[in-house]
């Protein structure tokens, strides 16, 4: 799929602007400040619904305008299709074809981005909570009922955790009550460790496939599922219930006094290794970046795998920080298949660049002061 | 004029209390009745006093009723032996429009939620308990179909099993009279997973 292409109005220091994308790659070159990171939130906000620098919306609107839009065309292989995306106070409204949707979530799945941007280091540097996001964002992108399931789980976890710290005044505690939540928690934590397990055991084979591409075959990259029930993939989801089942009647003392649910797939996360050795701990700054990388690299070939098509990749701002070998490597796997929008400051290599390159598969665009022009195609 | 006169400014201010009804609509609702003869808006207020006030609650199943026992309870004609148990009055409406069930009912008034801070004690579970003395052969749980209904059906049913009763609880699923393929994925997920054998 190809996003051909994009209206913003309002849409932070972006005034307004239409834009015609090519079906390859888009350079947007500008200095710092000037609106590039802002048009790739944009895009990647159709994809989600949720911009990834902001969960408050007023913050998408320009100053002293009270309104906001994006739409976006999109080309896909058998069809193509238009979405508005409206913000306006404190309410925004999604159309697809010109039809409203009911529910948000809805528009999840039209668009299939992946964006990489310099925050994506903390997949590997930062805690256990940013590898958990990766993977379930990832999964909910091509399995909405994933999403719903994930809300469920959250849900009924808050009100465990409620009730323990409201046992834990009591004398009298009332078992059977906390049996019950017990249940449903793991009715619904079995199916995601489950689901987790299958996705991750694709994601395991492209991203090794994605390490030994990016490093010439000189680093084999292995991830595990970290699970505190110590669950493996030959489980059924009814095994894993029992198990997580078993594990909360074993803790439960030790929940009642600490007053939170101390397992399950909210605390679960993803072992990243290179030849053997824990990347997060040991890793260089240049691994775990190209780690990163390769983690990114590996979604696209999921996505592919599951969706039938290749989603929009979204570069911000990391292209001028990989050298040059690594640069061809990800032009290659790019080659003319997949639609990449690149953000960066600097003009001179990309020119370079295109002057190789057959230039009638990229677009460069000049970013000043929020307006984009077409610089040249 | 800033402010509206005391006593419209007094009905504003109570109508925007109710559920579902803002600032606007209460100033809607009021500049309506105001316009209305002396005659009608007594008949309005009367209405809201009588509701409140010739209405208990059902010593037997806690459903709103006139009379107490209700007419579910006094009845004889309806099956003694089945009882069905829903969290408010408007389910009971809600199953009887159906006329498949000619039980008895059990009216909790809420579900189990602690970050509402309802529990067991704060819903009328014990006094089910009681009526289960009495020869009983089911127990059907329709409560909601949310992770709060469905710990409290759990909740029941746990509470239940060493009197050795039959308790079930409602399906939820598909819509009846709609296309499969309109059906969103939560629902159909959970269709699935309440799947029986077909007999015939």
């Amino acid at each position: 799929m190809y996003i051909e292409k994009i209206v913003l109005k309002n849409y932070r220091n972006i005034d307004n602007t239409y834009l015609n994308l090519n079906s390859n790659l888009n350079f947007f070159i500008g200095n710092n400040g000037q609106g590039k990171t802002n048009l790739l939130e944009a895009v990647y906000l159709m994809a989600t619904t949720e911009s990834h620098r902001t969960n408050k919306d007023s913050e998408l609107i320009q100053w002293n305008k009270d309104r906001a839009l994006v739409q976006l065309k999109i080309i896909k292989t058998n069809f193509d299709l238009k979405i508005s995306y409206r913000i306006e106070n404190r309410n925004k409204l999604i159309k697809i074809n010109n039809n409203p949707l009911e529910k948000m979530s809805d528009l999840i799945g039209n668009l299939n981005v992946i964006l990489f941007s310099p925050e994506d280091l903390k997949i590997i540097k930062g805690g256990p909570s940013n590898r958990r996001k990766f993977l379930d964002l990832e999964i909910s992108q091509v399995n909405s009922y994933y999403y719903h399931l994930m809300k469920e789980y959250e849900h009924i976890l808050k009100q465990k955790n409620k009730l323990l710290k409201k046992m834990y005044y009591k004398e009298k505690k009332d078992l059977d009550l906390l049996e019950v939540w017990n249940d449903k928690l793991a009715d619904k934590g079995a199916s995601i460790i489950f689901k987790r397990l299958k996705v991750l055991k694709k994601l395991k084979i492209l991203a090794r496939l994605a390490q030994r591409k990016l490093t010439s075959g000189n680093e084999n990259l292995n991830i595990e599922y970290d699970c505190n029930l110590k669950i493996e993939e030959k489980h059924k989801k009814e095994e894993i219930k029992n198990i997580f089942l078993r594990k909360l009647k074993e803790k439960q003392k030790e929940e009642l006094e600490r007053g939170y649910t101390l397992s399950g797939p909210h605390r679960d996360d993803l072992k990243l290794k290179i030849n053997g050795m824990n990347v997060r701990k040991f890793g260089s700054q240049g691994q775990q970046r190209t780690v990163a990388l390769g983690l990114k690299l590996a979604e696209l070939e999921l996505m592919k795998s599951e969706s039938g098509e290749y989603p929009v990749l979204l570069l911000d701002d990391v292209f001028s920080e990989l050298d040059k070998k690594r640069r061809n490597t990800l032009l290659s796997i790019i080659d003319d298949k997949i639609q990449t929008l690149i953000t960066t400051t600097d003009t001179e290599d990309i020119t370079k660049l295109l002057k190789k390159k057959n230039s009638s598969n990229s677009c460069l665009f000049k970013v000043k002061d929020g307006i984009i022009t077409k610089a040249c195609c | 004029m800033k402010y509206y006169p005391g006593p419209v400014g007094k009905l504003i201010g109570e109508l925007s209390k109710l559920p579902g009804i803002g600032q606007k609509t209460a100033r809607r609702l009021s500049f309506y009745i105001l316009r209305r003869s002396r005659a009608e808006v007594k008949v309005l207020a009367e209405a809201i006093i009588g509701a409140r006030e010739n209405t208990k609650y059902c010593s037997i199943c806690n459903n709103l009723t006139e009379k107490d026992p209700c007419e579910y309870c006094r009845s004889e004609e309806r099956d003694q032996k089945t009882i069905c148990v829903v969290e408010s009055p408007k389910d009971v409406i809600a199953m009887e429009k159906t006329g498949e069930f000619n039980g008895l009912y059990h009216v909790l008034h809420g579900a189990i939620s602690p970050m509402d801070g309802i529990g067991p004690d704060d819903i009328k579970i014990k006094g089910l308990l009681k009526r289960l003395e009495d020869d009983v052969k089911e127990v059907i749980v329709a409560t909601d179909p949310n992770a709060e209904g469905d710990a409290t059906a759990m909740y029941i049913a746990k509470l239940l099993k060493p009197l050795d009763m039959k308790v079930t609880r409602i399906a939820h699923g598909l819509p009846v009279g709609g296309d499969l393929e309109f059906a969103d994925e939560i629902t159909l997920s959970k269709a699935l997973e309440g799947r029986r054998i077909i007999k015939y």
